[in-house]
């Protein structure tokens, strides 16, 4: 038996301190957790830089180091900058909506199995759609303008969530229930007290899956023709004039963004509201 | 204090009959064990007595009253001890103070004394997740009985603890409740258990539940677990449960 075992065991007994193993280890460091992400962001370029150097045709496909310089100038391009802009804010209203209403539609079907076997039938039909089919409807309907492309987003990313908080209050457990009402609790408190915290995972999980649809479903419907300006009107205007370096620095803008969104904002966001799942080993004594 | 009351109740989930003809009584004060198979519904008399399900037929009292909901003044100890995984070992002790509306400061007080009480001190900022299994039924139990409750209804509560961590805890019992004048009503499938901490002890049958015998272990505690008192009863529950012996 090693001498960690008997630790755990006597600390068992005694109940004087924590069978997790001490932490001792100390935060990761920064190359610790990030160097995954340079490495797929590296072999992407590798693979980019070895098609160019195949290609030989630097005005089709030029390599890495052609397009860096043109990358940093863009930051100083109005259309280009324009169009992440407005690209910014169409997700900023669109995304948060979609979230809402998904949210409602799924606490809704929560409480009434009926509502919840309308809104699966519906989520089927939906889902089986393709959110830009919306772009010429929604154009007829409401005519040129940020409406539509606030509008498609919202479609094609309300259902992740409905999906995901409807199952996460189907999944409340019946214990944590029951024991609120033995210690008391009236109808406003199990609703505040055990569904709310019972159910926020699925919140945080249904809003990172309805950014990576809303997300997708911006940058299409501005391509399809839904806006005159935006990230996704500039990669494919600077496809017609068949300026490649355009093209190329819009797809990386367009993935860079997304990733910084979901992996930073979201993440952080998500570990600061579900702490406890985060914390590990016993951290020492007091 | 309270005195618990079964009479003639019977309980059927739909066809499936669970109980039958259950008389009971439980003196204020007095520490009553019910032993049975698995499946017998001594869970379901624990949570008639608690308030979370009510009976087919029949009468169940507190005090004489009939118990129709749940009530803080008889707390049910489960068997998973149901802590909330977001919240820390005191939050989640506090819960009850919470739920009923508490100043923060006595709150604060009490929950370090029950968890000074139970060998918890110094664990307050902890979650579930970082305490082993017996700390964590600890924590449960202090959550109850930082309450102050007049009854404590335990269900199965070191079912899922290991064999040395349960006789610890055994004591443990016997020491919070010793002196307190708590009605406690322990539901096992541990006949050691139930032998070593109760005052009296109900053999259940396999289903529809009844009561097939009543024993009193009139013995001073901290009882010898090898006594031939202690060795008697065990094997009159044994008999009782058709277990005490085979033929090969």
């Amino acid at each position: 038996m090693s001498t960690q075992d008997t630790q755990s065991l006597t600390e068992d007994i005694s109940g004087t301190s924590s069978e997790a193993s001490p932490g001792k280890r100390g935060k990761p460091s920064l190359w610790n957790k990030s160097w995954p992400y340079l490495a797929a962001v590296g072999s992407l370029l590798v693979v980019w830089e070895i098609g160019a150097l195949i290609e030989n045709k630097p005005f089709i496909l030029p390599d890495v180091v052609q397009t860096v310089p043109r990358f940093f100038q863009s930051f100083s391009d109005a259309e280009f900058m324009n169009g992440v802009w407005r690209s910014m804010y169409r997700l900023a209203v669109g995304y948060p909506v979609a979230c809402l209403l998904g949210a409602l539609l799924g606490l809704l079907a929560g409480v009434s199995r009926t509502f919840a076997v309308y809104l699966r039938s519906l989520i089927s039909i939906l889902q089986s759609i393709p959110p830009i089919t919306w772009v010429p409807f929604l154009l007829l309907l409401l005519g040129f303008g940020d409406t539509v492309i606030i509008a498609v987003i919202t479609i094609a990313s309300f259902f992740p969530m409905a999906l995901s908080v409807m199952n996460g209050t189907e999944g409340v457990n019946k214990t944590h229930l029951e024991l609120a009402r033995v210690f008391g609790a009236n109808r406003m408190q199990l609703l505040t007290k055990v569904f709310g915290p019972e159910s926020l995972p699925a919140f945080i999980t249904g809003a990172q899956v309805s950014f990576g649809n809303a997300w997708r479903s911006l940058i299409a419907s501005e391509m399809v023709g839904g806006a005159s300006i935006g990230l996704g009107k500039y990669l494919s205007y600077h496809g017609e004039i068949a300026d490649m370096k355009g093209v190329m620095i819009s797809i990386i803008v367009i993935g860079g963004i997304a990733a910084l969104l979901d992996h930073v904002v979201l993440e952080r966001i998500k570990r600061k509201l579900l702490h406890y799942r985060y914390v590990s080993g016993s951290g020492g004594k007091k | 204090m309270q005195k618990l009351e079964l009479k003639g109740v019977n309980k059927h989930f739909g066809d499936l009959l669970v109980l039958t003809n259950i008389n009971l009584t439980i003196e204020e004060g007095e520490f009553a064990a019910i032993v049975g198979p698995s499946g017998c519904g001594k869970s379901t008399i624990l949570r008639m007595l608690a308030g979370l399900e009510e009976a087919s037929e029949g009468q169940v009292l507190a005090n004489g009253q009939p118990i129709t909901k749940p009530d803080p003044r008889r707390t049910l100890i489960f068997q998973e001890h149901a802590l909330y995984p977001w919240r820390t070992v005191e939050q989640n002790v506090g819960f009850g103070m919470e739920l009923a509306k508490e100043p923060k400061d006595e709150r604060k007080k009490r929950i370090d004394e029950i968890l000074e009480k139970v060998g918890l001190d110094g664990f307050q900022k902890y979650y579930p997740h970082q305490l082993s299994g017996g700390m964590r039924q600890r924590a449960s139990i202090a959550r109850a009985l930082v309450l102050n409750p007049e009854v404590l209804l335990l269900d199965e509560p070191y079912g899922a603890l290991d064999a040395i961590t349960r006789l610890a805890m055994q004591n443990e019992l016997i020491r919070l409740w010793r002196g307190t004048g708590k009605t406690v009503l322990l539901i096992t499938h541990d006949i050691d258990e139930a032998v070593y901490l109760a005052d009296s002890i109900y053999v259940m049958s396999p289903r529809p539940g009844h009561f097939i015998q009543t024993l009193h272990a009139d013995m001073a505690r901290p009882r010898n677990r090898n006594g031939q008192k202690f060795v008697e009863l065990r094997q009159k529950i044994m008999d009782n449960l058709d277990i005490g012996s085979y033929s090969i």
